[in-house]
């Protein structure tokens, strides 16, 4: 058994545990029933239902139909798949791509390999609360445009976009453009409705949705053109090659099954509390809130403090037995975040950024003992910082 | 019509998956299957020629091709 220091684990959008009942539903696919789906004998019927099964909850979480769902090994294959799989299988009608500015680093870095030689890659610039505007968003369609990716709920800062009006707006623009809309962070969190959203591909990943971080699904529209990234089977009507990870996808399907009927309890549990967070941080002087107050990923609390770096922040709030990330829960680097770069921050503050990450089973005492901890240790920095205060 | 999407694949998969389609049609239902893999042209008319469905339709432009496989009676 691992001991941990009696504090605030507030780090759940980097790893988050797996709910017990995904659980005990993966478990036997490790174990006894461990058939290949596509096999023809007794053992594989148990393994193939199983995926059809997740299929349809995972379906059934994003009011898709569930031919669309393809299983990947999670948010970031999927991102992958969308921007490479439309741009390769589009490559005789146009190559150029739209993005956010505010995009997840996999989306970035897949569009820019995807036009490392034509260039054709346009970033919508967003406003200081990291919002699309639509018409910005139409205006950067052209005629050749093949894709454009929309991030539902940013992951570092938090806000969450107006997916229908980006689509309608898309739509309005250029109608041979396919839309992703990436809601690796929203999923199981914020009500997600592709038939309504009228969007082609959607990405998630099991974190958002407490079930495997290693399994996720990218959907696709019927008659959306996609090539597969990783091709030698049949596996996934030929778009997703290799063996399935059963109990990864079974996770994913029973995650997404939860997460659709305790969605309400959990955002509201967690947006209360986030809130809650939001108050105490914002007490210490010269703390700024990143993102949006209204409209966040439920429970996803980003702040700049003044005069504090934020991985040394972060590090002396672990000593306090409190886990966060700096800036990004996806990469701690040197470099200024282009996503606080993009809502128009600059240093210091684009280098002093904390993330805090709620889930269901954070707890109010939680969040009090990371907001002291927080206070604590940023006047401690302070005092120690030889710059004037 | 039932539409099987075989964008990106290469042969043998687009048969495959073609197969699969058409062992789930009713006798006489069409099916259409997408693919982009040139060798689609000779391959399509082969397996039908030698499984007994009758191939309706095979166009091609520069997005790949569009064939149309009625399944056999049999």
């Amino acid at each position: 058994m691992v001991e941990h220091t009696p504090g605030a684990y507030l780090d759940h959008g980097a790893a988050t545990a797996i709910d017990p009942r995904v659980r005990d539903a993966m478990a036997p696919y490790l174990d006894e029933r461990f058939g290949n789906p596509e096999g023809l004998h007794d053992r594989s019927r148990d393994p193939a239902g199983a995926i059809d099964a997740a299929r349809r909850d995972v379906a059934a979480l994003i009011g898709a139909d569930a031919d669309g769902v393809i299983f990947t090994s999670g948010d970031t294959e999927s991102r992958n798949l969308a921007v490479k799989g439309v741009a390769a299988a589009n490559a005789h009608s146009g190559g150029h791509l739209v993005i956010s500015a505010v995009e997840h680093p996999a989306t970035v870095a897949a569009s820019r390999t995807v036009t490392r030689v034509t260039g054709a890659l346009t970033t919508v610039a967003v406003d200081a609360e990291g919002r699309i505007d639509p018409r910005a968003l139409a205006a950067a369609v052209r005629d050749d445009t093949v894709l454009v990716s929309i991030a539902h709920g940013q992951p570092e800062i938090g806000t969450v976009q107006d997916v229908g009006a980006l689509v309608a707006a898309v739509r309005g623009a250029g109608p041979r453009a396919a839309v992703h809309v990436d809601a690796g962070a929203t999923a199981g969190l914020v009500a997600i409705d592709v038939g309504a959203w009228g969007c082609d591909l959607l990405t998630l990943g099991g974190g958002s949705l407490l079930g495997p971080r290693w399994a996720g699904a990218l959907w696709v529209r019927e008659g959306t053109r996609l090539h597969p990234l990783i091709e030698g089977g049949l596996q996934e009507r030929g778009k997703r090659g290799g063996a399935h990870d059963v109990p990864g996808i079974v996770g994913l399907g029973e995650a997404a099954r939860l997460a659709a009927a305790e969605m309400e309890a959990r955002a509201t549990h967690m947006a209360a509390l986030g809130e809650r967070l939001i108050d105490r941080l914002l007490r210490v002087p010269d703390v700024r809130l990143n993102g949006p107050r209204r409209g966040r990923v439920p429970g996803h609390v980003q702040v700049s403090a003044g005069g504090v770096e934020g991985e040394t922040l972060t590090l002396a709030l672990a000593t306090r037995g409190v886990a966060a990330s700096p800036g990004s829960a996806c990469s701690a680097a040197g470099k200024a975040s282009p996503v606080l770069e993009a809502i128009g921050l600059e240093a210091p503050w684009t280098h002093s950024a904390v993330l805090f990450t709620l889930a269901p089973s954070t707890t109010a005492a939680e969040v009090d003992r990371a907001a002291k901890a927080f206070a604590e240790a940023v006047a401690e920095l302070r005092a120690m910082s030889p710059l004037p205060g | 019509m039932r539409t099987v999407d075989a964008l990106g694949t290469w042969c043998p998969v687009p048969i495959h998956l073609l197969a699969a389609a058409i062992a789930e049609a009713a006798p006489g239902e069409p099916v259409a299957l997408l693919a982009d893999d040139p060798l689609i042209e000779v391959d399509l008319p082969a397996w039908c020629h030698d499984t007994g469905h009758e191939l309706v339709a095979l166009t091609g432009d520069a997005g790949g091709y569009r064939g149309i496989v009625r399944r056999g009676l049999a």
